[in-house]
């Protein structure tokens, strides 16, 4: 019995530190959000909040991100970010992530500075391994 | 819709935009042009006042305001003020490449008109609001050199300024610390400034003809500024960070100029300016804000430091131009047409590696170098 009780303080400090791995992303808001993009296993949808978004005018972006195809889980990180690859420049902000439920937040303080063609990047996170999905957005002058 | 309808109008009314030069007579403006035009206005913007700011657009502080813009009372020798650097008969600047208060600084000192439109100020953007900006030429050594508690005690001793302070802020300076003191007289000072607004332009009554459909108010654009405009909205992608009714994109940009005011010392432009706000007492995350919901904080929290930041500077809005030289963050440029030189023959080894990949050299002609110059004289 002594030696019972570490080894279930291990197991349990081991669940508790991996619960991205069991949670199960929210499978129902990934098809009413009106962006999706999907590649392998992996499936995200998005909003930006406004809906269009304007040159110089901050904006948010509500994303779920599932993995594991089917089964619907949620991964252990979401980052979005944004670029102008011809321009060879990023954002001049760094979004903060509000997290609304596993595998379901929201990203603020995006602004896209400048018309032109963006790419936005989100970064789905299952551990160590990422998998990058992109979209391109164009705004006009 | 609106816009596809105005340009279609426009095109059928044939010689309306048409450039009526020989060697331009078929030259028109297209419907993405005319567009992108639209795009340059209404002027003026409606400002609601600035939430940070309590005395923003109260008559009060804008008088007392600007009795202290123009009070030598507020520099340490009693010599200078605001608008020893910042003369209105010269565009609100000084006209020197760089201002010159007690000592000579490292950047030109910037024109005042329109600050309400500023996201940031400054050519580096250390601050996050016109009061915290109005607060730096007070404190540096070079221009007003004061300390929050000289300034105190030169209002007190000044009748004048101490009576109209007790009225804007409804309490005696003697209430007050040195510190609130400072920033209030910011406030006012920030409050005059925001009612320096350029008037309409030739180029917005040609916008508003064009909006409108005014066949007389678009021939009366002259023909040089027309085939500017079409260059400055088409090969020279100017309007790229000139963008909208201010003619800027309110960020930050290395364009090749040069950023060691003197040997051995570097102007880090925006990479300072973003070390500068977040440590400043002053931005709109600090105790100093006046709207507790910080609602308009969202660019100072979320700003993004990177070595790309090196050498930028703000791109500055394009009103008033003609009135507002020299030009350029450190005033290296004399005229209007030493800038459209510069980016006709911009020097590409100067850019920074991991800078606007878009800048290029535009190669122009002597002619489209002036008929840009005389599209910008009409801002």
């Amino acid at each position: 019995m002594r030696h019972f009780l570490p080894g279930t303080l291990l197991c349990a400090s081991l669940i508790a530190a991996g619960p991205a791995l069991a949670d199960h992303c929210p499978s129902d808001t990934l098809s009413k959000l009106p962006e999706q993009l999907k590649d392998g296993g992996t499936a995200i949808a998005y909003q930006t909040n406004p809906a269009k978004i304007e040159v110089g005018k901050p904006f948010s972006i509500e994303v779920v991100a599932c993995v594991d195809g089917d089964k619907h889980m949620a991964p252990s990180r979401i980052r979005v970010d944004a670029g102008m690859p011809m321009h060879g420049h990023g954002m001049n902000y760094t979004p903060s992530e509000r997290k609304i439920s596993p595998g379901h937040s929201s990203f603020d303080g995006m602004v896209f500075h400048m018309p032109g063609h963006w790419q936005i990047t989100f970064d789905v996170y299952e551990g160590d391994t990422r998998q990058r999905l992109t979209r391109k957005v164009s705004l006009k002058r | 819709m609106t816009l596809r309808r105005t340009a279609c109008a426009a095109l059928l009314a044939g010689a309306t935009l048409l450039v009526t030069g020989a060697a331009h007579s078929t030259e028109i403006f297209d419907e993405d042009e005319v567009a992108l035009i639209l795009s340059h206005g209404p002027w003026p913007v409606k400002t609601d006042p600035d939430p940070s700011n309590r005395m923003s657009g109260k008559p009060a502080a804008i008088a007392y305001g600007k009795i202290l813009f123009e009070s030598n009372d507020l520099s340490i020798d009693r010599q200078r003020s605001c608008a020893t650097c910042h003369q209105e008969a010269l565009g609100f600047g000084d006209g020197i490449a760089r201002g010159f208060g007690i000592a000579r600084v490292d950047r030109n000192p910037p024109p005042l008109y329109n600050m309400r439109l500023n996201r940031w100020f400054g050519w580096d953007g250390k601050s996050d609001n016109l009061w915290a900006q109005s607060i730096a030429p007070i404190l540096d050594a070079r221009e007003l050199g004061m300390t929050p508690e000289i300034l105190k005690a030169r209002l007190v001793e000044t009748p004048d300024l101490a009576d109209g302070y007790r009225d804007v802020f409804g309490a005696p300076l003697a209430t007050h610390d040195a510190e609130t003191a400072m920033v209030n007289v910011a406030k006012a000072l920030a409050a005059f400034q925001e009612t320096i607004v350029s008037g309409k332009s030739s180029f917005d009554r040609f916008r508003d003809a064009l909006a409108a459909e005014d066949k007389a108010g678009i021939d009366a654009y002259p023909d040089p500024a027309k085939r500017g405009l079409k260059l400055f909205v088409g090969k020279g992608r100017c309007d790229l960070c000139h963008f909208g009714a201010n003619f800027t994109n309110g960020e930050f940009h290395d364009i090749g100029m040069p950023h060691f005011p003197a040997p051995g010392r570097v102007d880090k432009g925006r990479y300072g300016g973003i070390q500068h706000l977040r440590k400043s007492r002053f931005n709109l995350l600090g105790p100093f804000n006046d709207d507790g919901l910080r609602a308009t904080a969202g660019f100072t929290r979320h700003v993004r430091l990177t070595p790309k930041n090196w050498g930028e500077f703000r791109v500055p809005s394009l009103r008033n131009a003609a009135l507002t030289a020299p030009y350029m963050h450190d005033g290296s440029k004399d005229t209007l047409a030493d800038v459209v030189n510069h980016y006709s023959e911009i020097p590409e080894e100067r850019l920074h590696q991991d800078g606007e990949k878009l800048l290029r050299p535009l190669h122009l002609s002597d002619a489209e170098k002036a008929d840009l110059v005389a599209f910008l004289r009409t801002l």
